[in-house]
């Protein structure tokens, strides 16, 4: 089949309307209008640079904090000590005995991975279902499958505990990724049936026309024309999963199974001696992924979000 | 367009006998322990999981032991599980309801009776007994700390920490004061901030603000000689909780200590606190902090000494309680008799106690506690902590029987309570009344 349609695109929206011919355009900053372009432009980028100085201060002092000597992390307030040293990279990398930050982020690399190949997949068939299907219980399916949203994660955790116990999987990433392919990720499954929603259906008839069937139209014409959304849902998928804290703190309890955030944690204890360096230090490194897998994606999650009708 | 149809019967179908399938699993039973199992008796051999909890520095220790044990049974595999103290517990509870926990877990004795009252321990007395572990010298004041409501041993005490008074020596020398004589009660307590607050620069109070802190409370009831708990409900009178809370008003509202917003932004670690950063004079803290908080000033380059002291007496003796943390074997433990040999082996073999050098409060064996104290290459501070936790024993401290909940009900309520007071939105009988009714509700479940 030849089906060449692009996704419906949205031009930007224009906020307040429509502005009124004649009427001058009120100023950012006080009651009257500013002459100098020049003088506006000053003051408009000063602000944001001030504000965006403030707003990232706190992981700018982190990246200094780890470049200074444990003893010294909480010395200054400053972004600089006296001493700075990269010692701290070093210690943190290779922890301790059974601590090593590579096995670590090897480790919240496997599991991410899985994890976003598992949610594209099972969410977008999930979704493909409840847009383009026609089957009984499909709204109230629908609405079981939001109203996991509404499910406090608390309520289900020691039922799931003892469901993974009963199988064999704790301590093995199982726990962490076998729901991924199931579909449990509500939040991805509303934004992609939001999305599929929106594609014109006639491509569906033409591409059956062609010879597809469900399969086929969900694989050549949904899919490609998905882009955005499923951008947006690995992102998500990848800061959620990243990040995450509690569920291999549940599920991988033997250090050689720890993710990032677990050794992160394996630095401080409110009982003991912490190392605040090496974890500034391994924060720091921590961060980097998520930013890159960010930049590398924004453009697909405003796409993703905007055409999805979510805000 | 028309949308195609599926058939979903089936499907349901299948749904449903899974979901009943799961369910039916759901449930996990005991083992079958026999009698010699329960004495801690038969091969030592196959493996266990340990659980613990620390940061980094404490689990190079704690790993090292367990190899020792390893290579002392050869055949045995410890499978260790380490996380901080905050999430240890998080874990372990959900572990405990999943009857899923290590073999040999740490407790800590606030803790034990969230586990004891679940039926979720195994009793140590049939083990002692039997001989499969040894507490001889272990003082039975330490030991007693370990028993669950019904007297029996649930957690073999191996170390133990207490809260004392850090003092910065040297901004108390610089204002001129002497710090409090031993044996000293809360009125020389509050007269020692009061002298020292005249002499110290401006901007350094002379104490961080610490009504809401539950252990410096213990160290007032327990001085009154009056009892913390009564069961599951509180054990102390409304009256006393307003004496003290008053007294710290009392406190703040001479600028004796630090303000409530400061000290609700105040760090939880040592090394990040107010007094290792030397803003204020003095503090309660872990008396195992002394050395982390020493290190944070020495990283100021001004040479700052800190020392720690016992917490205020009252009428009835010392306030200082231990707290100690130990090791337990859950029910749902497979591998008894090993697990029975780890804690024998964590709590009296000499290598044991070199190698963990009482990183979670001080070795409760006292054999093991003398060869540190001997050790030429113990860091003095460390030293001094050792002491300091001889002296409170030898003053035969009192033990407090933590109600399960104890941590989640009682520690958050009474800090909230006195935060509210602080910050000026109850008053102190109001507070009371509040923090009254939230814990004897809370425990009571």
């Amino acid at each position: 089949m030849s089906a060449h349609a692009t996704a419906p695109v949205r031009g930007p929206r224009q906020v307040g309307g429509p502005r009124r011919p004649g009427r001058p355009r009120r100023p950012l900053f006080g009651n009257r209008p500013t002459r100098s372009p020049l003088l506006r432009a000053l003051v408009k980028h000063s602000v944001m640079i001030i504000t965006l100085t403030l707003m990232l201060y706190p992981l700018l002092w982190m990246f200094g904090a780890s470049l200074r000597p444990d003893n010294q992390v909480f010395t200054t307030l400053g972004l600089w000590g006296s001493d700075l040293t990269l010692d701290n990279y070093a210690a943190g990398w290779s922890g301790g005995d059974q601590l090593n930050f590579s096995r670590f982020f090897l480790n919240s690399l496997t599991i991410t991975v899985l994890s976003i190949v598992g949610n594209l997949l099972a969410c977008a068939l999930t979704a493909y279902a409840f847009a383009r299907l026609e089957f009984r219980f499909k709204k109230t399916l629908f609405a079981l499958v939001i109203g996991t949203l509404l499910l406090p994660y608390h309520v289900t955790l020691v039922p799931q505990y003892i469901l993974f116990n009963q199988l064999g999987w704790v301590n093995t990433i199982l726990p962490l990724v076998v729901p991924k392919f199931l579909a449990t990720d509500a939040f991805f499954i509303f934004l992609m049936v939001q999305f599929i929603r929106a594609l014109p259906s006639s491509l569906d008839d033409a591409a059956r026309i062609d010879g597809c069937g469900h399969w086929g139209i969900f694989w050549r014409v949904v899919m490609p024309l998905s882009i955005p959304a499923l951008g947006t849902s690995a992102l998500f998928t990848f800061i959620n999963t990243w990040n995450d804290f509690l569920g291999p703190m549940l599920y991988l309890t033997e250090p050689d199974s720890w993710t990032v955030s677990q050794g992160l944690a394996s630095f401080l204890d409110a009982t003991g001696q912490s190392a605040y360096g090496s974890l500034f230090a391994m924060s720091t490194l921590s961060l980097v992924p998520v930013l890159g897998f960010f930049v590398a994606a924004q453009k697909l999650l405003v796409e993703g979000i905007a055409t999805s009708g979510l805000k | 367009m028309a949308h195609a149809t599926l058939r979903t019967r089936p499907l349901l179908g299948l749904g449903l006998g899974l979901l009943m399938t799961v369910l039916a699993g759901c449930g996990q039973s005991l083992p079958d322990h026999s009698a010699d199992e329960l004495r801690g008796r038969g091969d030592i051999a196959g493996g266990i999981r340990f659980s613990w909890w620390g940061s980094a520095s404490r689990n190079d220790r704690t790993n090292a032991v367990a190899d020792l044990f390893e290579a002392e049974h050869p055949g045995v595999e410890v499978r260790r599980e380490a996380a901080d103290f905050g999430n240890y517990f998080k874990r372990l509870n959900v572990q405990g309801a999943g009857r899923n926990m290590p073999c040999v877990t740490q407790l800590q004795a606030r803790t034990l009776g969230d586990f004891t009252a679940r039926d979720a321990l195994l009793p140590l007395d049939p083990m002692i007994e039997s001989g499969a572990i040894d507490v001889s010298d272990i003082p039975e004041a330490v030991l007693d700390t370990g028993r669950g409501e019904d007297g029996r041993l649930y957690m073999l005490p191996t170390g133990a920490a207490y809260d004392a008074l850090m003092v910065n020596e040297t901004l108390a020398e610089e204002a001129g004061v002497a710090l409090p004589e031993p044996g000293y009660d809360w009125d020389d307590y509050v007269t020692f901030l009061r002298d020292a607050a005249e002499g110290l620069p401006d901007g350094i109070p002379a104490t961080a603000l610490r009504g809401g802190l539950p252990n410096f409370f213990i160290a007032y009831v327990q001085g009154l000689g009056e009892h913390m708990f009564d069961g599951n409900q509180l054990g102390f009178s409304r009256e006393l909780l307003v004496e003290y809370w008053e007294m710290w008003e009392e406190i703040r509202a001479e600028g004796l200590a630090n303000s409530p917003a400061a000290n609700a932004e105040e760090p939880p670690s040592p090394e990040a606190s107010y007094v290792a950063s030397g803003d204020v004079l003095s503090d309660n803290r872990p008396g195992n902090a002394l050395t982390p908080i020493q290190g944070t000033l020495d990283g100021q380059g001004e040479g700052q000494r800190m020392t720690s002291l016992p917490l205020p007496s009252g009428p009835a003796g010392q306030g200082n309680v231990l707290i100690t943390s130990g090791l337990s074997i859950p029910r749902n433990c497979a591998n008894v008799p090993t697990a029975a040999a780890f804690l024998d082996f964590w709590a009296n073999d000499p290598r044991s106690g070199d190698t963990y050098a009482s990183d979670n409060g001080a070795v409760t064996n006292t054999e093991l506690l003398r060869r540190q104290l001997d050790d030429p290459e113990l860091p003095d501070l460390k030293k001094r902590e050792l002491a300091l936790y001889q002296r409170i024993v030898a003053d035969d401290p009192s033990i407090v029987l933590y109600p399960p909940g104890y941590l989640a009900v009682f520690e958050s309520a009474f800090t909230r309570a006195y935060e509210d007071v602080a910050f000026g939105n109850q008053t102190v009988p109001e507070a009371v009344d509040t923090f009254f009714a939230e814990a004897n509700d809370g425990l009571a479940r």
